[in-house]
């Protein structure tokens, strides 16, 4: 075969080994061998599910992370309940003792009166600016001192609400009630009127959903009021309903040791993995009020400290002690989601290793071997360059005399 | 029998001989880096003998000047461009195509997991503000990668409808000028006449036209008649049958034949089919599986906001503007919420609700209606993406070294050798020498046959 020009041939082979070499640098330089989809469609492909695996595992670690603290917070405060029932059945217990004088037993009421504070306060406690126990309400306290009457904003002696007074379809009318530990909801619908709200009310009370006895009417100052005729109860009364404007306590009806639950039931779950979710948070009204209810317990011990005879007061520690029994079984499932979620915690470190692992194999280059490579590449350069410029200046020209 | 002047013209002969090889080797050595060139070789004869008792050579004779061309290499060398072509064309829109959708910051894939990132922690702080604005920046992320992924497909498909018209224009120039060339080789060859310096420039034109199309080429008496793969005439004797372009119903750039027939579809190589089966088919192919991806998984994410409330206790509203039809989604997708507390994280119409969130993070491991879930479809993208690229990349590689060998066989046949050529100028000029010094020689015998009655007279 004849060969006439060398010079497409080597510039072709330079053009390649310079691609080899650029590639090789590429690899060395980032790490990877699969810089882009067509290095390796099916590598680029599955790299994209395991970036979304990794950030999916990045995220749940991170929900550990910060519902570990929250969960400990509210486990601490759960704690603190439990050690102030504790110290309230021993005072309570002194209490009983047929010794115990009047006075003494005042004095005893009194420390049963801080005991119910701190469980209050502990029922409010806060994190991260939201509620703990407030269920899904986490923006406002839950528990909040009873009146036995409450009065609505607007209506007035010249401009009086009444039971013909259509409300507002859409709003909300709540009624908290202290004794029950329950709430009343009305959500109004369209062509109610304040006598809707009325019998609805009215129905609560009869079915002991809240207290009987509490009513809604229209005061003599031609406002709604809502409240108990039972000096020892108290409710929360709360409204957004335009027509009515705010419910607040009627001046000098605050109940004394009386705390409504004005959260809600709602309990939020996080995930934390793949089919993994934990429950976030304990509503207030499962921890403190529904069942052997703690506030209630404490505000009769109290009663039973001030005016109550050994029996009542006995029987009051009593009750005391079935809280504490409730709160504490209330802990469990919260200790229980704790030791899950540092379980989890180690589970999604060792994932994520396996994740970065499976990232290496995909796209990540050996480096020993990429160094290598590039070396190799480096030499062939070299070559294909030394060849060309010792071949190509040969021809016939340069042997013949001049 | 043979007289001096008898040898004196064989010898001139001689000189004009070598003066013609040296011509040629001349001409090769000029041309040894002139693209397309054919080298040429002097055809030699012997002279034929007059007649006589004793009969010996008569000199030589020139002949003429003849290409050395293969015409099988030549043609395969045009189809092996226009695949090469072809591939280029592909090759250079997909390495446009392909960065968008290699994994960055912020590309789909990434937005996509950082959306669903963004939900989950809110899962934590249902109330927070700045979690819930985190969700609407990620959602607006998402987005406008969409947008910018079916801008650069869009885009890159306009562009190509500016170079099918270049190509066309193209075309039409050199089948003007090899229509030109036609009848000047066909009545060179009609005299029995070397056209190869024309046929040089007429093949070298044809390679050119197989770089922008297919090109089928027959030899006629009138030269070459030039047609597309499908047969359309481009060239047919000395005249150039014009390709024109128009705007298909569809917005892009079609090709019509002289009678006006759309052959569009027929073109499949070369930078023109190159450059058509990218805008037609590979384009359109990856904005289908985008825009249907960006519309099932919009529509998916307003149903799951549907299904909750947002913090105001309203049932939720949509979280993209979503196109009601596939075509397009990917470039139309945006936000229609911009307020916080719209996003519809409760699923009981409470504020500090985080139950809806399970529904919308469902939309990342659930299948869309095309039967992925948005991950798997996205990645199937990447897949094809990086498919197209990868098979252009090795097809124009492929080509490239064909044509490389192809070039390296008829350059064994066609190309010039200088080392050859030189050896021919040596050849030739000691040829001119000798038949010089026959000139010089034959001089001095007439010289002296002249002196020999001068001398005798003496």
């Amino acid at each position: 075969m004849r060969v006439t020009n060398m010079l497409p041939d080597m510039q072709y082979a330079m053009q390649q080994s310079q691609q080899a070499l650029a590639t090789a640098e590429q690899q060395v330089a980032t790490g990877n061998l699969v810089n882009q989809p067509s290095d390796d469609p099916t590598a680029s492909a599955n790299m994209v599910v395991s970036l979304a695996n990794m950030a999916t595992v990045d995220q749940y670690t991170s929900n550990v992370t910060a519902l570990q603290s929250q969960m400990q917070m509210a486990d601490s405060s759960i704690s603190a309940i439990i050690t102030t029932l504790n110290s309230a059945i021993t005072t309570g217990t002194e209490g009983a003792n047929s010794t115990e004088n009047t006075a003494d037993r005042q004095a005893l009421a009194s420390q049963i009166e801080g005991d119910l504070s701190s469980v209050i306060s502990e029922g409010n406690s806060t994190y991260q600016g939201a509620y703990l126990f407030a269920g899904s309400a986490s923006s406002a306290a839950p528990f909040v001192a009873a009146s036995t009457t409450y009065t609505s904003a607007n209506g007035s002696v010249s401009s009086p609400l009444a039971a013909t007074t259509a409300l507002t379809a859409g709003s909300v009318t709540t009624i908290s009630d202290a004794t029950t530990g329950e709430t009343m909801t009305f959500k109004a619908r369209a062509g109610d009127t304040i006598a809707t709200l009325q019998a609805a009310v009215a129905s609560a009370a009869s079915s002991g959903e809240i207290s009987s006895g509490v009513s809604a009417t229209i005061n003599a100052s031609g406002q709604l009021s809502i409240g108990t005729p039972n000096e020892g109860a108290g409710i929360v009364v709360s409204s957004n309903d335009a027509v009515l404007g705010s419910m607040s306590a009627a001046s000098g009806t605050q109940v004394a040791n009386a705390y409504a639950y004005v959260g809600d039931s709602t309990v939020n779950s996080v995930q934390i993995g793949t089919s993994l979710d934990v429950s976030t948070n304990l509503p207030g009204n499962t921890l403190l009020t529904a069942g052997p209810n703690v506030i209630g317990s404490l505000s009769k011990l109290i009663t039973a400290l001030q005016s109550g005879t050994t029996a009542e007061i006995s029987a009051a520690v009593g009750s005391v002690s079935s809280a504490l029994n409730h709160v504490s079984e209330q802990r469990v499932p919260l200790d229980f989601t704790i030791n899950q979620l540092d379980s989890q915690d180690s589970y999604l470190s060792q994932e994520k290793i396996t994740l970065t692992s499976q990232e290496t194999s995909l796209v990540g280059a050996n480096l020993p071997d990429a160094a290598t490579n590039l070396s190799q590449a480096e030499l062939q350069n070299s070559t294909v360059m030394a060849a060309a410029a010792k071949v190509l200046p040969q021809t016939l020209l340069q042997y013949l005399q001049p | 029998m043979a007289s001096l002047t008898t040898s004196l013209n064989m010898a001139v002969q001689s000189l004009g001989a070598a003066d013609a090889g040296l011509q040629v080797t001349n001409n090769n050595i000029a041309n040894a880096n002139t693209p397309g060139y054919t080298r040429e070789v002097a055809e030699f004869q012997e002279e034929t003998p007059t007649a006589g008792s004793i009969s010996s050579g008569a000199g030589v004779e020139v002949t003429g000047f003849q290409s050395i061309r293969d015409e099988l290499l030549q043609r395969q060398i045009e189809q092996e461009t226009s695949a090469q072509s072809g591939a280029n064309a592909q090759q250079a829109a997909m390495q446009q195509i392909q960065p968008v959708f290699t994994t960055s910051t912020d590309d789909i894939g990434t937005d996509m997991s950082a959306l669903f990132s963004s939900i989950s922690n809110l899962s934590t702080e249902p109330t927070s503000t700045a979690s819930r604005q985190a969700v609407l920046t990620a959602g607006q992320n998402l987005a406008t990668a969409f947008n910018t992924a079916s801008n650069t497909l869009t885009s890159q498909q306009a562009g190509l409808n500016t170079q099918v018209t270049e190509d066309v224009s193209q075309i039409n120039q050199l089948t003007k000028q090899i229509a030109a060339l036609n009848p000047q080789i066909a009545q060179l060859n009609s005299t029995g006449q070397d056209a190869g310096t024309l046929q040089d420039q007429e093949d070298q034109l044809v390679v050119s036209l197989s770089k922008l199309t297919n090109v089928s080429v027959t030899n006629t008496n009138d030269g070459e008649t030039l047609t597309t793969g499908n047969g359309t005439p481009l060239v047919v004797g000395s005249q150039s049958c014009a390709l024109t372009t128009t705007i298909g119903s569809n917005g892009t750039t079609r090709v019509l034949d002289q009678t006006g027939n759309d052959i569009t579809e027929s073109l499949t190589s070369g930078d023109l089919g190159g450059t058509i089966q990218t805008r037609d088919v590979t384009i359109p192919g990856l904005l289908n599986q985008l825009d249907t991806l960006a519309n099932q998984f919009g529509k998916a994410f307003n149903a799951a906001q549907a299904s909750g409330y947002d913090q105001n206790g309203d049932a939720g509203q949509n979280f993209f503007t979503v196109s009601s039809t596939v075509a397009g989604s990917a470039g139309t997708i945006k936000m229609a919420i911009t307020d916080p507390s719209l996003v519809a994280a409760s699923s009981d119409g409470t504020a500090g609700s985080n139950g809806n969130l399970t529904n919308l993070s469902a939309v990342q491991s659930n299948n869309l209606p095309s039967g992925a879930t948005p991950g798997d479809a996205y990645a199937s993208i990447v897949y094809q993406v990086g498919s197209l690229t990868a098979n252009a990349n090795a097809e124009s590689t492929a080509t490239t070294a064909s044509l490389l060998q192809l070039n390296d066989q008829l350059s064994s046949v066609s190309g010039v050798s200088v080392d050859e050529e030189s050896a021919n100028l040596i050849q030739y000029q000691q040829a001119y020498e000798a038949a010089a010094r026959v000139v010089t020689t034959i001089q001095s015998l007439f010289t002296i046959t002249m002196s020999m009655g001068t001398a005798s007279a003496d």
